[in-house]
């Protein structure tokens, strides 16, 4: 049984269609996680899950019951706000126990779960304080504390972490993913932030003008993007696009890479595909982790070196970014800080396209090998 | 804010020039009030022959219980009494009743919009710039028709319709700064309209509910043109009684009391100012700064 079923959903607001029939589904105790740039609908699109917005067409289950036209009360769901809308003249402690006074819970079990939340959460000792008196990690505790108390069926995040600073905002990622660990709950999560939807996600939808671009684990989705749009969006690095013409070397398809020292060309005999590309030009999609300083102990089939100076450094500690042009456009690539030139000189790197993917430019849309 | 205090590092000339300047403007508004207060503690006699700004050789209260009690306001020689209570039992359930309706309607107008709620809010808007004259005629026929021509239930709907315009704008304009996922966080944990407005909305409203109970407070009891219009006799508020009492006198002209009973009609303002005059600062800055 799926905990989740979103049917052909779309949402308008008059003439204005923002969301154009959004198909998802999870199975029970999976993290989906909707990540898109603002205004993609991702954020529409949880509010109906959560029965805060009417439903234009289609339909939304949870579990088997279809609940599209349900109140939020009714939907057995719980809900954390990117402002965590805590309660402002009400205590911590009745900030989590108001949704269990409203549904009538005897004042003893009310007790005991804002205890054992409290502590799962470590924000016993502030129970008695209003949120006016709490910092904000602890203001995102109590909210997630709040929606703990409900213990329903699917636990529902709205850009949780995105007023907290840098450094907060990787704790509470790492105490989100345990929460859900340890609670086996149904997770939906909006986010922008493509690293909290690698690292929290069993599942990943990006969204793009109200619809899902690709629907997949985080590993498919950063391995074979759908499109230029997902390949582009999913990565820290960005990814580089290559563009290039294919043509045929013995029978292989093959592309050729320019850079002010010179040509190479790159045989791609993963991609059969490629063969009915032939004479046309493609954009080639290569991560930066893909292009780096050569490795003496031998590279994996599929690598290619070329040299080529080096425009840009951008240290990032265990990594140095290196930028050179490919192409006449920039491509980067992750070195060791030690085998890295200074900016102007040339650099010897290996690329390995046997990870390469390939996008027809028109369609935009990813050329399955 | 800066964490200078003002005028630290002002040179010391200015600040005295500052001060002066306060100290005059101060001084101007406080006259009057030192005249009426001085007057009204003074015998006739007194005030005939000395200056307006001597203080009494006598002090008496006199003045002041006969203004209560036993002056003449038109016919009956009661005093302002009757009136002074006329006033309070007009005042204090119109008050209650707009703030209380403006809560609820700003309320809606922010958190449960509807088609047409800008317009709605547009035209209640309308009503704030309305001067009294132009409901006074049709309001007449209206209370005529329900047969609250002359009472004091019929004054206190006059001002609560009248003050409906303002109180919505006050809480509204408070409640537009609340944000939204707390009513839709409510709504998750199961509470409806109501629960929301009681147990979310209002407590968080105690600013604002000063401003509306301040600003209605004084626009009430200091109204004069509603009083003498739509009530008569027993019914009539103080302002009403005040004029009476110090156009109606035949005969002597009592200073004194006429200082006294203005100083009466007046109490009930300056005592809500003195004590929740900070609130209304507060109140009408909520908003500009996070709270």
């Amino acid at each position: 049984m799926q905990a989740l079923t979103i049917n052909n959903v779309r949402k308008r607001y008059g003439d204005v269609e923002v969301l154009k029939g959004i198909d998802l589904d999870i199975a029970a105790g999976q993290f989906l996680i909707l990540v898109g740039p603002s205004g993609c609908g991702k954020s529409t699109l949880l509010n109906m899950i959560a029965g805060l917005e009417t439903v234009s067409d289609g339909t939304i289950s949870i579990g088997d019951r279809d609940v599209t036209d349900l109140s939020p009360k009714d939907r057995d769901i719980a809900m954390v706000f990117q402002s965590y809308a805590l309660y402002p003249n009400m205590t911590v402690r009745g900030n989590i126990a108001f949704g269990m006074e409203i549904r009538k819970v005897p004042k003893a079990e009310q007790d005991e779960i804002v205890t054992r939340v409290s502590t799962m959460l470590q924000i016993d000792h502030l129970l008695d304080r209003k949120p006016g008196q709490l910092s904000g990690g602890q203001r995102q505790r109590v909210a997630m504390g709040r929606a703990l108390a409900r213990d329903p069926s699917v636990f529902l995040f709205d850009e949780p972490l995105s007023n907290l600073d840098a450094k907060l905002r990787v704790e509470m990622r790492s105490e989100i993913k345990q929460l859900h660990q340890r609670t086996g709950t149904t997770v939906v999560y909006v986010t922008h932030d493509q690293i909290e939807a690698m690292t929290l996600g069993d599942a990943i939808a990006v969204m793009k003008d109200g619809e899902v671009q690709q629907f997949g684990t985080p590993q498919e989705i950063y391995d074979s993007p759908a499109n230029l749009f997902v390949a582009g969006f999913m990565g820290s690095t960005p990814i580089n696009f290559i563009p290039c013409t294919v043509h045929s070397q013995d029978g292989v398809p093959a592309v050729t890479l320019v850079s002010d020292h010179g040509e190479v060309t790159v045989r791609l005999p993963h991609y059969a595909a490629l063969q009915s590309y032939e004479g046309q030009e493609i954009i080639i999609g290569l991560r930066p982790e893909q292009v780096t300083q050569v490795d003496s102990a031998g590279a994996p089939p599929g690598t290619i070196t070329f040299s080529a100076p080096v425009t840009m450094l951008e240290p990032t500690g265990p990594d140095t970014l290196v930028s050179v042009a490919l192409n006449g456009q920039r491509v980067i690539g992750r070195a060791h800080p030690d085998a890295v030139p200074p900016v102007g000189q040339s650099m010897t790197l290996q690329a390995n396209f046997s990870r390469a993917v390939a996008f027809d430019p028109k369609t935009e849309l990813l050329i399955q090998a | 804010m800066s964490s200078r205090t003002a005028g630290a590092g002002m040179h010391p000339g200015w600040r005295v020039l500052t001060y002066a300047i306060l100290l005059v403007a101060a001084l101007y508004y406080l006259l009057p009030l030192f005249v009426m207060l001085n007057t009204s503690l003074k015998s006739l006699a007194e005030i005939r022959s000395g200056n307006l700004l001597s203080l009494p050789q006598d002090p008496s209260l006199a003045a002041w219980s006969k203004a209560w009690g036993s002056a003449c306001t038109g016919i009956s020689c009661d005093g302002v009494k009757g009136y002074f209570w006329n006033s309070v039992k007009i005042t204090v359930p119109a008050v209650l009743i707009s703030t209380m309706v403006g809560a609820i309607n700003g309320y809606v107008l922010s958190k449960w919009r509807f088609r047409g709620s800008n317009l709605f809010f547009g035209m209640l808007l309308v009503g704030t710039m309305l001067p009294f004259q132009v409901v006074l005629l049709p309001m007449a026929r209206t209370l005529g028709e329900l047969g609250l021509a002359g009472t004091v239930s019929g004054l206190i709907m006059v001002h609560v319709i009248y003050g409906i315009a303002f109180t919505t704008l006050f809480f509204r304009n408070f409640y537009i700064g609340v944000p939204d996922d707390l009513v839709r966080a409510a709504r998750i944990d199961g509470a409806g309209f109501w629960r929301i407005f009681f147990r979310i909305m209002l407590p968080m409203s105690l600013p604002i509910i000063m401003v509306s109970l301040i600003w209605q407070m004084t626009q009430i009891w200091n109204d004069f043109l509603f009083g003498v219009v739509y009530s008569s006799g027993d019914a009539q508020p103080i302002t009403v009684a005040l004029n009476n009492l110090v156009n109606s006198t035949t005969g002597v002209k009592e200073y004194n009391v006429d200082m006294a009973a203005a100083i009466i009609a007046a109490l009930p303002t300056l005592l809500v100012y003195v004590l929740a005059g900070s609130y209304f600062v507060r109140g009408m800055t909520a908003g500009a700064v996070k709270g």
